[in-house]
């Protein structure tokens, strides 16, 4: 059973702004993202590492920098506490399963290390699909 | 009392294809030499753990050296590097690999690399396999496309963070948290020489039509891959081994892209299964 949205937003928002990883180096990670999980979809919105808002349902217009979709099935194995081999990561998922990477990309390299610090922690809050 | 490790660095120079270079190498144990080439935009601190491995040093020579570009070796001192683009090619890795074999006088060493170290090791195994007792391509595989991209110097991003984030999921979650940010600490001082590295590793390196010219019975090939390595995936590194005359792969659990560097203690299984083999085929 998946978890609710807002729990989900509330959980993650919670993980992110108390990460020491992150906040140690968080000024200026600031963008907006959005999570396609095909049944699901949220719009990220970072500040100065901190979560700003999370638009957990989005409208056709509402803006974002860049997006990540993949099927709910490659989403749920992202969030597994030890995801099997080729869902670890963006980079693996992108190069072996069905995740696709899109918008300006030139954001996400620009916010690598926190965004990916970022990604991991949905192994602790769960997916909402 | 100082807490000395008895692993010792030094400075060799040599001449490669007109280039002078000043290579740094890290260097422990006695015995048949081992000598071992770390991965792309990084150097030979990812080989710390086998270097103070007393298993390991108590029967092979270990040096790890860092290639030119990378780590302490400095770009060539004899030209105007600056002045061009840095690509590395398959036939200068290889010449550089051998003149500093030579220059420390190594006989018949084993080459250990992974990934475009690997790489390069099966192309030492195809052009010297007069020069090398054995090569253990790690994270290997006849052509590895895909990783040669702009990404890891635009101008507009942090290249430094771009390379060691960028690699991050090749390691495996499964491996422990100070290893994964050593060696993206690694990843983080070598962004300059990283994409020139996989002009070799994903363009130059291509062997797709010449494994069968690989002869494993003359010099040993033993293939090792991990699980989690996205990039070489197992079936890549076990493909290749299968198309090679003799050769071996071996299939790593829970490690991924750089195994001797995010997780030592898996690793030196594996590597100790990789040297009784080629120490069982060459005596």
């Amino acid at each position: 059973m998946a978890v609710d949205v807002k729990t989900w937003a509330s959980k993650f928002k919670n993980l992110t702004d108390n990460d020491e990883t992150i906040q140690c180096m968080g000024k200026y990670y600031t963008c907006s993202f959005l999570y396609d999980m095909t049944d699901r979809k949220v719009i990220v919105e970072m500040h100065d590492g901190k979560v700003k808002n999370i638009n957990t349902d989005p409208a056709p217009l509402d803006p974002y920098d860049f997006a990540l979709r993949a099927s709910a099935q490659t989403w749920r194995e992202f969030a597994k506490p030890v995801p099997k081999p080729m869902f670890h990561g963006i980079w693996a998922a992108s190069f072996c399963e069905d995740l696709k990477l899109e918008g300006n990309l030139l954001v996400l390299m620009q916010n690598l290390r926190n965004f990916t610090v970022q990604f991991e922690l949905l192994r602790k809050c769960g997916v909402p699909v | 009392m100082a807490r000395h490790s008895p692993v010792t660095g030094r400075y060799v120079t040599i001449e490669v294809d007109g280039n002078e270079y000043k290579v740094f190498y890290l260097h422990n144990g006695t015995g048949q030499p081992l000598i071992c080439q770390h991965t792309a935009g990084a150097h030979n601190h990812q080989w710390r753990g086998l270097l103070e491995d007393e298993e390991f040093t108590r029967d092979y020579n270990i040096i790890a050296y860092d290639l030119p570009r990378h780590g302490k070796s400095d770009p060539p001192h004899n030209k105007e590097w600056w002045k061009e683009e840095y690509r590395l090619t398959a036939e200068h890795y290889v010449n550089f690999i051998v003149k500093l074999c030579d220059a420390l006088e190594l006989k018949d060493p084993i080459f250990m690399g992974s990934s475009f170290g690997g790489n390069v090791a099966l192309q030492l195994a195809l052009r010297r396999p007069d020069r090398f007792k054995a090569v253990i391509p790690v994270e290997a595989a006849d052509h590895a496309p895909g990783f040669f991209l702009d990404w890891w110097r635009h101008p507009h991003a942090n290249a430094a963070q771009v390379c060691a984030s960028g690699v991050w999921d090749l390691m495996a979650p499964q491996s422990p948290e100070m290893d994964r940010w050593l060696t993206w600490h690694y990843y983080s001082q070598g962004s300059e020489a990283f994409k020139g590295d996989l002009y070799f590793y994903s363009v130059d390196h291509d062997l797709r039509e010449e494994l069968q010219n690989i002869d494993a019975r003359r010099c040993p090939v033993v293939m090792m891959t991990g699980i989690y390595d996205y990039l070489t995936p197992p079936e890549a590194t076990e493909n290749t081994a299968r198309q090679i005359r003799g050769g071996v792969y071996i299939e790593m659990e829970d490690i991924g892209h750089f195994p001797m560097s995010e997780n030592h203690e898996v690793f030196r299984v594996y590597l100790r299964e990789a040297l009784r083999i080629v120490k069982e085929r060459t005596s």
